[in-house]
């Protein structure tokens, strides 16, 4: 039974390749890849059906929403950069959506992306990127390098090891959540098979899910923040 | 469970790209547009307002300002013609004045005319009465008792 248990488990947790491109010796596109395929598809039909027939007056419900969800993402994120880093709101709320919608898009059947290390060390690494590059835009070389050594220079190998951990933390801190509820979920499952999981599928699923993503979106903006300032 | 493919994360790194492009040509665009137009359209229309509002503002002021001056101006004829019926009155009474004084001095003059004129008549008659007499005393009577009677006579004439 438990052996089973933790074949079965260790079954929905590998991501399997799903296909395998000819290329340079075979390229393994990946569960996660195909799924995220899948997300984008879905977000971009969603934003190009909000977006049609956009009027100034007497607008549509859906452009109410879509209205809506606009400037209350943007009011969010944007507050959360500051005045300094505006530029940078629309790609954090794509990345908040992604995210969103990765993680509880389990509840219909598909493997999240975001179980996969892979998507979110990509993820992580987008963010150090623009991080950084952040910092670099707004100081220009000089000032970023020197930005190290602040408030002294004693602090400058935890300032470098910064750029490193913090990534790292990010990517950790989504992957392991969603795989810690996904883990919780599937034992749930086996032992309470009836209404229990649904009540936890809430909390774990569609709550921790949106809740990471925000997480990750808020510690982002916070880092560039930083950078900027 | 865990393992690293370099290819998964730059197939995940391009599809984010990818995500984030369509959602800035899907998304962001056109709502910010929409949004930025409906401001646009907004301003204009409180432009518009504050454009009418002020006119309105200047036209009252205006109304305002040439009520004044027909109020001022209708205080200035009335004044006027106040002033030129007082300059009239004053003129008919003055007029009315002389003429009474001329009238007055006319009657006057009539009167001692016709006072002289009396007077000239009765001195007239006095002297007639007198010859009259002298004629009939010189007829009748002789010196003294003449004289007496004569004048007398003449008392008596002059006393009736």
């Amino acid at each position: 039974m438990s052996s089973d248990l933790a074949t079965e488990l260790v079954e929905e947790l590998n991501c399997e390749t799903v296909f395998t491109i000819p290329l340079f010796g075979g390229i393994k596109v990946m569960e996660s890849v195909v799924v995220t395929w899948i997300v984008m598809a879905v977000l971009i039909l969603i934003a190009f059906i909000m977006t049609r027939n956009l009027k100034t007056q007497n607008i549509s419900k859906r452009q109410a929403v879509a209205e809506l969800i606009y400037t209350k993402l943007t009011g969010m994120v944007g507050n959360m950069l500051g005045e300094e880093g505006k530029r940078y709101t629309t790609y954090l709320i794509t990345v908040l959506l992604y995210i969103g919608l990765s993680n509880i898009i389990g509840l219909f059947g598909f493997k999240s992306p975001t179980k996969d290390l892979n998507v979110t060390l990509a993820l992580a690494i987008m963010s150090i990127i623009l991080v950084e590059a952040a910092g670099i835009y707004q100081k220009g070389v000089k000032k970023w390098l020197k930005s190290f050594t602040q408030p002294i220079a004693i602090v400058t190998p935890f300032n470098i090891l910064d750029v490193f951990t913090r990534p790292l933390s990010l990517c950790m801190r989504l992957f392991g959540n969603v795989l810690g509820a996904f883990v919780i979920m599937e034992l749930l499952k086996i032992v309470v098979p009836a209404v229990v999981p649904a009540v936890f599928c809430l909390y774990f699923d569609l709550f921790d899910g949106l809740l990471q993503a925000y997480v990750f979106v808020f510690l982002t903006s916070l880092y560039i923040k930083e950078a900027v300032e | 469970m865990i393992s690293i493919d370099f290819w998964n994360i730059g197939f995940t790194v391009i599809n984010l790209l990818i995500l984030f492009v369509a959602f800035r040509i899907f998304f962001f665009k056109p709502i910010r547009k929409i949004i930025e137009q409906r401001q646009a359209e907004v301003d204009a229309m409180y432009n518009e307002v504050t454009d009418k509002q002020n006119e309105a503002n200047s036209l009252k002021l205006e109304y305002e300002e040439k009520v004044m001056i027909a109020e001022t101006e209708k205080k200035q004829i009335l004044s006027e013609a106040r002033k030129s019926a007082d300059g009239e009155y004053q003129h008919i009474v003055t007029d009315a004045k002389h003429e009474a004084n001329r009238i007055h001095r006319d009657a006057v003059a009539a009167a001692e005319h016709e006072k002289e004129e009396i007077i000239g008549s009765a001195r007239k008659e006095i002297a007639q009465m007198v010859v009259e007499a002298t004629t009939k005393v010189v007829g009748s009577k002789a010196a003294a008792e003449i004289d007496s009677e004569l004048y007398d006579k003449f008392l008596g004439k002059a006393g009736e």
